[in-house]
């Protein structure tokens, strides 16, 4: 494969956050003292009267994002995932996801995170978050993305912005590699094929979707046929993909920056499991916490818990063995 | 939009009653917090809160957000009394299928807050206020949060970020019971002082050793410190918030759980239980026997009133009775309109004005103009014509209605139109003209005759009990159904007004018991006597209450 092209999701969702601030006078955007870092900071010189920093207040951001949502705005809430959903899930449930206003489904709130996973790299363990995808997921109301590169940002926030109702995105700290074309469609509870196959699934997210491709690219190699699903669409999980994937190559390895438990790998399972019953793996964080890495040492944390594309042809191959 | 003050009044009582019907049916709910905060929904239902319970969502409308919202029963109550839904959905609260949840939903129309998870209706307030800023509207948010739920971090993070942004729009009341689940607020965390034991009760009386007030003052809000069951203060303070620009306010509003009925108040047991189907109708008739002191000034010293009102303030009165005699209807003269005006400014306790001139059609607006809350004229002075004309003056200008018979009156066939519509009735029991006389023992008798045609007439107002009322007669007049007391000589007469009007209202308490536990008596013997007894266990209620019990012979 190529050398990628590795771009940043945060300018890319600041750009996109100005774009929307001038198409749509209704859009609010809330920060916690992370705006900077964030890069939402920008639609706050912008937009003054229609930016918000609330300090270093979780709760308090997320609930009046609510408030504001109630009130008719479209709100964008944003700090580091570990702390979105960590420090407000009451919050996020009561506040956001439960209030349901005639006709609707929960408040209008658009939770925007970056700094998810394990390649946050040097703040170590404790903000390296592998637990909020389960912690959205279990949420009534609330739909989840994990985008892979940029583009995939650009076009999801444009989606939620149209799309009434509480979303949760994760994005990832560093510059990623960019895997979609720019006339990529991206729709809710639909998964991207973005190469096909007929003897085994990689079913990825996030920065694991280009390692998905490397590693189906080398077992290419040895002849193995390798189907790479983007399954950006955590919730609502696209189900006829997946079974359509199950059918089709009989077996499916799931790759995520997560705990292997509560996360996409779990959502996959859950829906093969009742569509079309096939082995499945799941690669990800083995239900233990991250650790300091510095940028360069990333990919030896992502080694140490088996995210690496070496691993997933690993586990592909593993995993044919067992087919039904 | 806009009642008086006995209309306020009248409202907040139908909330109480349907609270307490609205727990007892769903078995389960809290009453203890609703009561708390009666008198605040109360003023913002039925005065300041701007809304159209049939358009609920209507854009301009002002919103209310109840933080503390396991005191759900007390908001849908008053929704019902508005006019949002009927007063019979209430027998629905916390039933399968109902709108109105276990806590506020916006299931319920007109419910703007999805409450129950303490410690964050202020930021959702905050997020209101911020956007009817950007979109430049007029409405206002009022919130309502409890002092347990201070203990929640997120309060203070609200606090800091509403002074921030300056939301002027944003109006909150602090419900400052004292109670929260497991015990009283100090013991668990405190909001003024850490404290033990026994000193608790003694500590939330006195006001000077408050300091929530100060804390939030240290967060930038603007503060007012109130009784928060009385309707004239809470009127007056949003009022005064409504009117401060650049910074939220904050009304710290110290007040009883369980308000209104002795068993319930201060009592943490009632933070969350429902009353039992056998007490209801004591609760009811406790919560239907509510009574005002109200002290004549004319008693005092006639050349400086300024003092009397003042020695009213602190004497804690429910009203200050303003005689106004003109030489000719009686034979005494005392004052008119303009030293009403003047007094005006030194309290915001309503003004009881009682008319004693002739020909009051002709003045009464000079009185409305002055400051009265409610202005009570003379059957003997007045028509069905100028009665009409004076009661629709009053309705108009949102001040009390009232009439007067002297003891030598029967109330007039042509006065029962009006009786449904009257606020109060001043029922004389000494030939008006001066100070100091002594109360006519016909007077019970007459009691009697009017309650029967007042009943059957529809009258809900008060009956007001004026001229010779002391310790020794205020039980047996209380019991003849007067609910409001002039204290003439026996209150101003007297060196300690607080303490004059103290023992006015222990002695109709003593009556009130005495009444409950016949009617206890009444519905279930010696049995639900003593069930009832045994709920009082506060303080030293539950002695006090046996031996009336024992002397009446009812156990």
């Amino acid at each position: 494969m190529n050398d990628p092209i590795m771009t940043d999701m945060r300018s890319e969702y600041s750009k996109s956050l100005i774009q929307l601030g001038k198409e749509n006078p209704d859009v609010v955007v809330l920060g916690a003292d992370t705006t900077d870092s964030l890069k939402t900071s920008g639609f706050g010189k912008e937009f003054p009267n229609r930016f918000f920093n609330v300090g270093i207040a979780e709760a308090n951001l997320v609930t009046i994002s609510a408030g504001l949502a109630v009130s008719g705005k479209i709100s964008f809430a944003s700090t580091y995932a570990i702390f979105l959903p960590g420090r407000a899930v009451d919050q996020i449930r009561n506040n956001i996801a439960y209030p349901s206003p005639p006709g609707k489904k929960g408040l209008n709130v658009k939770l925007v995170t970056s700094h998810g996973g394990l390649s946050v790299g040097p703040d170590g363990g404790s903000h390296q978050t592998i637990e909020d995808i389960a912690i959205m997921r279990v949420i009534p109301n609330f739909r989840v993305f994990i985008p892979a590169d940029t583009i995939a940002v650009s076009k999801l926030i444009q989606l939620m912005a149209r799309e009434y109702g509480p979303f949760y995105m994760r994005m990832a700290r560093s510059k990623t590699p960019l895997v979609h074309s720019e006339s990529q469609e991206f729709q809710i509870g639909k998964g991207i094929t973005l190469r096909d196959g007929t003897d085994c699934t990689i079913a990825a997210c996030g920065i694991t979707v280009r390692m998905a491709l490397e590693a189906a690219e080398s077992l290419q190699q040895e002849g193995i046929s390798c189907r790479v699903l983007d399954m950006f669409s955590i919730k609502p999980i696209d189900h006829e993909i997946l079974e359509k994937a199950a059918r089709e190559t009989g077996c499916i390895v799931t790759t995520e920056e997560h705990n292997i438990i509560g996360g996409m790998g779990s959502a996959v399972a859950e829906s093969v499991s009742e569509s079309y019953p096939v082995p499945i793996k799941r690669i990800g964080a083995q239900d233990m916490f991250g650790e300091s890495a510095r940028d360069k040492e990333v990919p030896l944390l992502l080694e140490k818990h088996g995210i690496t594309s070496f691993n997933m042809a690993k586990q592909v191959k593993e995993i044919r063995s067992k087919k039904l | 939009m806009g009642l008086n003050y006995y209309q306020i009044k009248k409202n907040i009582l139908r909330a109480r009653k349907l609270v307490i019907k609205g727990t007892n049916i769903a078995g389960s709910g809290h009453p203890g917090g609703s009561f708390s905060m009666a008198e605040i929904l109360g003023c913002l239902f039925n005065k300041h809160l701007k809304f159209d319970p049939n358009n609920p969502q209507w854009e301009d409308r002002d919103r209310l957000v109840l933080s503390k919202g396991h005191a759900a029963p007390g908001l849908f109550s008053n929704m019902a009394v508005a006019g949002y839904f009927p007063e019979s959905e209430i027998d629905t609260l916390r039933k399968f299928g109902s709108k109105l949840q276990g806590h506020p939903d916006l299931k319920c129309p007109g419910v703007e807050f999805c409450g129950g998870s303490l410690g964050t209706g202020l930021s959702y307030s905050i997020g209101i206020a911020l956007a009817a800023k950007i979109d430049s509207k007029n409405h206002h948010v009022y919130t309502i949060i409890g002092d347990g739920e201070s203990d929640e971090g997120q309060v203070w993070e609200a606090a800091m970020t509403a002074s921030k942004y300056k939301v002027d729009n944003l109006t909150a009341f602090l419900d400052r019971n004292f109670i929260q689940q497991d015990s009283y607020t100090e013991k668990i965390m405190p909001l003024d002082e850490n404290l033990d034991g026994s000193e608790i009760s003694e500590m939330w009386k006195d006001a000077s050793r408050w300091k929530t007030g100060d804390k939030w003052r240290s967060f930038g809000w603007n503060v007012i410190e109130i009784d928060g069951h009385r309707i004239e203060q809470i009127d007056a303070a949003i009022t005064k918030a409504n009117a401060t620009k650049g910074v939220p306010t904050m009304i710290i509003s110290r007040t009883i759980k369980g308000k209104s009925v002795e068993h319930m108040e201060d009592n943490p047991q009632w933070h969350g239980k429902a009353p039992d189907s056998d007490i209801v109708p004591i609760i009811n008739l406790e919560l239907d026997s509510q009574f005002m002191i109200t002290p004549s000034i004319i008693a005092g010293d006639m050349t400086n009133l300024e003092n009397e009102i003042k020695r009213c303030v602190t004497g804690r009165a429910d009203y200050i009775h303003l005689d106004v005699m003109d030489g000719q209807f009686v034979p005494t003269k005392t004052f008119d309109h303009n030293k009403i005006k003047e007094l005006r400014p030194l309290t915001v306790i309503p003004f009881d004005t009682h008319l004693m001139i002739t020909e009051p059609v002709k003045y009464v607006k000079d009185y409305v103009d002055a400051g009265s809350d409610i202005i009570t004229v003379h059957a003997e002075v007045t028509d069905e014509s100028s009665f009409g004309e004076i009661h629709d003056i009053l309705k108009q200008n949102q001040v009390g209605v009232g009439f007067s018979i002297n003891p030598d009156t029967e109330l007039p066939e042509w006065s029962y139109k009006f009786l449904q519509s009257l606020d109060q009735l001043i029922v004389m029991s000494v030939v008006p003209g001066k100070s100091g006389q002594k109360y006519i023992e016909e007077t019970h008798e007459k009691m009697t005759r009017l309650n029967s045609i007042l009943k059957q007439h529809n009258f809900s107002g008060y009956i007001e009990a004026d001229g010779g009322v002391n310790l020794e007669n205020i039980g047996s007049v209380f019991s003849d159904g007067a609910r409001a007391f002039v204290g003439g000589g026996a209150i101003i007469g007297q060196q300690d007004v607080r303490a004059a009007i103290r023992d006015f209202r222990n002695e109709v308490l003593i009556s009130r018991r005495r009444g409950l536990l016949a009617k206890a008596n009444e519905l279930g013997g010696i049995d639900l006597v003593n069930k009832w007894i045994g709920l009082h266990v506060i303080g030293e209620k539950q002695e006090q209450i046996k031996k009336i019990a024992q002397e009446a012979g009812y156990i």
